[in-house]
Parts: structure tokens; C-alpha cells; sequence
């Protein structure tokens, strides 16, 4: 009896959220009639190609791409590549080569926009230098960075051996050990101005009156940044870190132009992995199966970037 | 507790002298306002005290010590931030206890000197607390603790009321000042309230665009003012100031205005009026010394009513008089309507002169 009604109440309590809300989407069937053809055309640019990459994901494909000669295999795309080695070694590539880059571009913007954040001559100019990466296009930076790295004519090898260094030039990317760090050292050096934007932007709002407070209180240059300026960056930090990690994981361009994955899978990462089984190999069934599983990493990475990002709204409202 | 001296100090920021050349004397124990209107330098004469500021020139005492090579630290001060600057990503308790943390105290004295200030201000149960969680008036007095703690020779403030809302300003005002003669201590206190300064301060420094104007106790200041911004500056509503022509009646001053009427001026004032440098006089009254008439009697001049601003306790009276606006309290009882004639008479006694080319007050000759 006291179950009943308990359940009765619950019951009661329920329906009139869920009435609400369809009244509420009722109520504004206007609004979705104006959000309508931008979520046609998102339907048919990125809704299809991820249904259409999940359905070829169970398939075996032909090479000439007579998709209507394909074969349903199920999960076997998923389980070849998840208990091949060349998985474990790109993935292992991947994870050091986001994690590397991103530690490190977002250490050295730190760096960077703190030391311009102070007034000095030629601030302007070095601002501006500094940005130079950031607005170079990948393709180029990375054919230069394709030059100056060269075991013959590369400008760094000839640089280390004149200094001393070494007495023969350096072969950086065409060595298996020294391949993936001298890339993610062109990544870095491409992506730190972003951090370095992003945080300028975030220090800007550190309250001047914090910091004069905490110079009354006695606290010297480095126990302000780590007591007042440190802690008011964390969220523009976080959303930093979390673009760059996105961003690598993405990460196509300089690898494919500097060494397409090579020597020896070296310098694979997944998105080139990806490229080459599909349009290398025109393995497709077996591309897309790929496709989905760094899809799934990238909306649970994402989805943690969208709470960071919106954390802020919450607790305004709060 | 100590005296604070600046002498000559001068801050320039490229062209601009945002503070210029400013001395003044605070003695130890004494509750000093900055008052002056936005923009005028109170906080960058503030920050120059603090040595937050590189200053251009001039030197700054605290207690017989030439301080103004040395940073704010080592300047025993402590400040109370306009809007409280409290850490917001630490509780009351270590906002209290960071600066004595950056003094490498012992735990156990930390603790006992947060416990102590925060029993003063009487904020004990909020010490776990983050500064997002207070009222302003919370913020506020957790800001005063932690200036408290220290045991500073000056405190400095920057309108540390101005975020409060009128009610809670007033309550702040009177244990600011409980405060003050509890400690004993040195304050320069930065406000544009000046009824906070009239009420608190012992001495009020009235600056504008970075010089300072007077500096002398509130009583002073309201009844001396040195100058026309002085007079129109301090007092609420502000004093009325009328540009009149001065004319020689025979061996007596006769104030004479556009509109055609005379105000002839007493054996005292007429002395002054002859100390001017100009015929240009302005004739300065506050409201309260000056007399409504409904019709027209000896000694008073002609004037239309422009608005009436009933506010409870007193009917402000803006009349329209001799080119310019004066305003005359009345009881709320006295009714008067816009656009009526009236006749003003002024109190020759109370009433201020200056010279209408050096806007300096007149003085006895
Ligand atoms: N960093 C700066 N660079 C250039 N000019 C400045 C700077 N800081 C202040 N000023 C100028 O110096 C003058 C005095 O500023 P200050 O902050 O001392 O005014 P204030 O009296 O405290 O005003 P308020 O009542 O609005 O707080 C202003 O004209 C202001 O524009
Ligand atoms: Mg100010």
C-alpha cells in the first residue's frame, strides 16, 4: 500500500518534467524551424560520412571501390587491428607525440606570454615574432623544417658540426630513434604561439589589484604567479591543454609532408596510419574501422573540453 | 603606529602629472582623508605611499624612515584594496594567514594572530569559507583582517566602501571608525564619499587633477574652503557660487549682476572683495545660510524658482539667479512652485567671496 503511493507520487512528480519539456519544444517549434537548415546541412557534411564510416567499419572492401561488392566480416576489422602489433606501436607513437607536444608547447607559451606579459622595449616586435609560427601555413613550415633537418644540406646538422657537437651532420628523420622527437620539436615549435595567444588573453584578466595586494602582503615575483596569477589561468589553461590535445591527436600535416610515417612506421601516428591503409592500401573496411575507434578517444576527450568550457557558465548561474 | 611624510611627490605617467608635487604630514595615530573627484590622483597617491608605483620624484617618510626606495613589504604597511582584492582560490582563513605566511611565521603564531583579528572583526565563523561566498560586507571586513593581522605602522585604504550598498556603508563607516580609535592607528584613507571623510577623518586632503587643494580638518575645509573648487566640491548639496561684477558704491562693495539688481556687501566683506585682482567676484553661499522670502525685502535679490526637490527632512530650492543656480533648504512645510519669483537673502556673515580670476578665496586683508 505505502509502495503504491509512493509510486504514485513519483509517478506525479515525473510527468509534468517530461510534459514540460514537450510543451516547451511545442512552444518553440518556431526556433527549430530557424536552426532547420543548418541541421540539414550538418546531417548530410558530417552525420552520413560518420554513419556511412560505421557501416563500412564492418565490411571487407574491394581495392577498386565497388562498394557494392562488399563483404559484412562484422568485427573482424575491429580485431585485426586491435590485436596487431603495428596498433600497440602506433598508438604508443600517438600517445607520445600528443602528450610530448602539448606538455611542451603549452609549458613554453606559458613562458612566453609571461615574459611579454611584462612592459619592456621591443615587446611589440618580439609579440609579433613570436607569432610567426602560428600563422605559417603547416604545409610550408613543414617543407622548411623538411630542409634544415636534411642529413646533407640541413642548416642544423651543419650548425652542430661547425659548434662541434658532432663531427658528422645529424640524421634526424630518417633515423628511428631520433624521427618522432625531431617532429613533435616542429610541432612544438608550430603550436606554442597558440598557447602562447590564449594565455596573453588569460593573464590579461588577472585583477592588477591582486597582484598589488599580494606585494603589500610580501609575496615575491614567483610566490604572486603561483598564488595569484598561477591559479586564475586554470581554466583558459585547461581549455588550452585540451585544444592542443585534440589538435594533435589530429595531427596530419607535418608528419605526413616530413616523413609520411616513416622509416619503418617510426613516425606513424593514427591519422597517418589511417591515410595509409586507406588510400595507400584501399583498405577501406578496414580504414573506417580505425576511423571509429579514434573517433570514440576524440568524443571522450571532447566531451571533457566541453565541460571545462561551459564549467564557467554553471557556476554563474549557480 | 606611526607619522607619514610625503614630500614634493610627483608621479608622471608620459605627459600627464598625476600626482604633482604633493606634500602633506600625517601624524601618527591621525585618520586622514583624500577626497577629490575621479581621476584626480587619490590612488595613485595611495599606491606611491604603498611603493607600488615607481614614483617620478619626492620622498616618502614612515616614522622618521625614508622608505621610498624600498618595496612595499619592507614599508611596514598594509592596504584594504577598493574592491577587497581578497584571493578568491583561498578560504578566510589562509586570505587571512598569507601574509603572515609570506613573513615566515611559526604555525601556532599564525594561528593564534588569525584567530585574534578575526574575533576583532568578528568573522570567526566564516574562516572556512571562500571570498565568493561572503556579502561585500563580509568581504570587506575579511579585507581589514588581513590589512589587522600584520600589525602594521599605517594602513592605507582605497575606497573600501565604495562596493557597499548605502545601509551597509554607513554601518562599516561607524566600526571603521570604532576601529580606528580602538587601534589607534595611522590611516590615509582614499575616498570620493565625502561624507565618509567628513565623518571619520580627522584632517581631509582635497585634491583635483593631481594637486592638492587643502588639507586641513573637515571643519575647516567646510567652513574655509581655500579656493572654488574647495567649496564647490565639499559640502552636499555643493555650495552656490554666483559670478557678479564688483562696483565701488562709495567707499563701499556692491555685488552687481546681469540681471540688473545689487548686493551691496558688509564693512568686513567689502575689505575683501577690495583684495581681488579683478571687478570679477564670485559670491559663494551654502544652501543653509541662505533665506527664502515670497516677496520682496530689504537686502535680498530677486530670483525664479527652477525645481523643488523635496527629500523628507528639507525642500531643496534651486533658484535661478544672477546667471546662475542656487540652492536655498526650506522647511518641506514653506510651499513653493516652479517658476514662482522669490527673494534670496544672504547671511553677510556666512557668506564666502572669490576672485573671479584666481577662483582663490578672499581672506581678510
Ligand atoms: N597606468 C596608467 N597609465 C597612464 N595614466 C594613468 C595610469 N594610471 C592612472 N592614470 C591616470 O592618472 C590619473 C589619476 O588616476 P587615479 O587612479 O589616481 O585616480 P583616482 O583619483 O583614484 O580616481 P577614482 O576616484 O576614479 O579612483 C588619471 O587621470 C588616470 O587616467
Ligand atoms: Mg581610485
Amino acid at each position: 500500500m505505502s509502495i503504491a503511493t509512493e509510486r504514485e507520487i513519483a509517478a506525479r512528480a515525473k510527468r509534468p518534467i517530461r510534459f514540460g519539456v514537450l510543451r516547451q519544444m511545442v512552444d518553440r517549434r518556431s526556433d527549430y524551424l530557424y536552426v532547420l537548415p543548418a541541421l540539414i546541412v550538418m546531417m548530410i557534411v558530417i552525420a552520413y560520412p560518420i554513419y556511412y564510416t560505421i557501416e563500412l567499419s564492418f565490411f571487407n572492401t574491394p581495392s577498386n571501390l565497388q562498394m557494392k561488392d562488399k563483404v559484412f566480416i562484422g568485427l573482424d576489422n575491429y580485431a585485426r587491428i586491435l590485436t596487431s602489433r603495428s596498433f600497440r606501436e602506433v598508438t604508443m607513437n600517438t600517445f607520445i607525440w600528443t602528450v610530448a607536444s602539448t606538455f611542451f608547447a603549452f609549458l613554453l607559451g606559458l613562458g612566453a606570454a609571461l615574459s611579454l606579459h611584462r612592459e619592456f622595449l621591443g615587446r611589440g616586435v618580439l609579440r609579433a615574432v613570436l607569432l610567426i609560427p602560428y600563422v605559417v601555413s603547416a604545409v610550408a613550415a613543414s617543407y622548411v623544417w623538411k630542409w634544415l633537418y636534411h642529413s646533407d644540406f640541413g642548416v642544423i646538422g651543419a650548425l652542430a658540426v661547425q659548434f662541434g657537437f658532432t663531427d658528422r651532420p645529424i640524421n634526424f628523420i630518417d633515423n628511428i630513434h631520433t624521427v618522432l622527437p625531431s617532429l613533435i620539436v616542429v610541432n612544438i615549435w608550430k603550436e606554442f604561439s597558440f598557447a602562447m595567444i590564449m594565455l596573453m588573453a588569460g593573464l590579461q584578466t588577472v585583477p592588477d589589484q591582486l597582484l598589488r595586494a599580494a606585494q603589500v602582503d610580501g609575496a615575491n615575483a614567483w610566490q604572486r604567479f603561483w598564488h595569484v596569477t598561477f591559479p586564475h589561468l586554470k581554466g583558459v589553461s585547461m581549455v588550452t591543454v585540451l585544444l592542443l590535445m585534440v589538435a594533435n591527436f589530429n595531427a596530419f600535416i607535418i608528419p605526413w609532408i616530413m616523413t609520411s610515417g616513416g622509416p619503418a612506421g617510426a613516425s606513424d601516428i593514427w591519422i597517418t596510419q589511417i591515410y595509409t591503409i586507406a588510400f595507400g592500401r584501399q583498405r577501406y573496411g578496414l580504414a573506417s574501422a580505425y576511423s571509429v575507434i579514434l573517433f570514440i578517444v576524440m568524443m571522450t576527450l571532447g566531451y571533457f573540453y566541453v565541460r571545462a568550457l561551459t564549467r564557467g557558465d554553471d557556476t554563474r548561474v549557480k | 603606529m606611526a607619522q607619514v611624510v610625503l614630500k614634493e611627490i610627483v608621479k608622471q605617467y608620459g605627459s600627464l602629472y598625476a600626482v604633482n608635487n604633493v606634500s602633506l604630514t600625517v601624524e601618527d595615530g591621525e585618520f586622514v582623508a583624500l577626497v577629490g573627484p575621479s581621476g584626480c590622483g587619490k590612488t595613485t597617491t595611495l599606491n606611491l605611499v604603498a611603493g607600488l608605483l615607481p614614483m617620478t620624484g619626492g620622498d616618502v617618510l614612515i616614522g622618521d624612515r625614508n622608505v621610498t626606495d624600498l618595496d612595499p613589504k619592507d614599508r611596514d604597511i598594509a592596504m584594504v584594496f577598493q574592491n577587497y582584492a581578497l584571493y578568491p582560490n583561498k578560504t578566510v582563513y589562509k586570505n587571512l594567514a598569507f601574509p603572515l605566511q609570506m613573513r615566515k611565521l611559526s604555525k601556532a603564531e599564525i594561528d593564534t594572530k588569525v584567530m585574534d583579528a578575526a574575533k576583532v572583526l568578528d568573522i570567526v565563523h566564516l574562516l572556512q569559507r571562500k571570498p565568493r561566498e561572503l556579502s561585500g560586507g563580509q568581504q570587506q571586513r575579511v579585507a581589514l583582517g588581513r590589512a589587522l593581522v600584520r600589525d602594521p605602522q599605517v594602513f592605507l585604504m582605497d575606497e573600501p566602501l565604495s562596493n557597499l550598498d548605502a545601509k551597509l556603508r554607513v554601518q562599516m563607516r561607524t566600526e571603521l571608525k570604532r576601529f580606528h580609535q580602538d587601534l589607534k592607528a595611522t590611516v590615509i584613507y582614499v575616498t570620493h564619499d565625502q561624507l565618509e571623510a567628513v565623518t571619520m577623518a580627522d584632517k581631509m586632503a582635497v585634491m583635483s587633477g593631481g594637486f592638492l587643494q587643502q588639507y586641513d580638518s573637515p571643519k575647516n575645509v567646510f567652513e574655509h574652503p581655500v579656493n572654488m573648487f574647495v567649496a564647490s566640491f565639499v559640502g552636499s548639496p555643493a555650495m552656490s557660487l554666483i559670478p557678479l561684477e564688483a562696483i565701488n558704491t562709495g567707499g563701499k562693495i556692491a555685488l552687481s549682476s546681469s540681471e540688473g539688481w545689487q548686493l551691496p556687501l558688509s564693512e568686513a566683506n567689502s575689505k575683501k572683495a577690495q583684495t581681488a585682482s579683478t571687478s570679477k567676484i564670485v559670491l559663494g553661499a551654502r544652501h543653509s545660510t541662505l533665506q527664502l522670502h515670497k516677496s520682496k525685502e530689504s537686502n535680498s535679490v530677486p530670483g525664479r524658482v527652477y525645481t523643488v526637490e523635496p527629500t523628507g527632512d528639507v525642500t531643496f530650492v534651486q533658484v535661478f539667479l544672477g546667471g546662475a543656480t542656487v540652492i536655498v533648504s526650506l522647511d518641506p512645510s514653506v510651499d513653493v512652485k516652479s517658476d514662482q519669483e522669490v527673494w534670496i537673502e544672504f547671511d553677510q556673515e556666512r557668506l564666502h567671496l572669490f576672485d573671479g580670476e584666481t577662483e582663490m578665496a578672499l581672506t581678510d586683508p
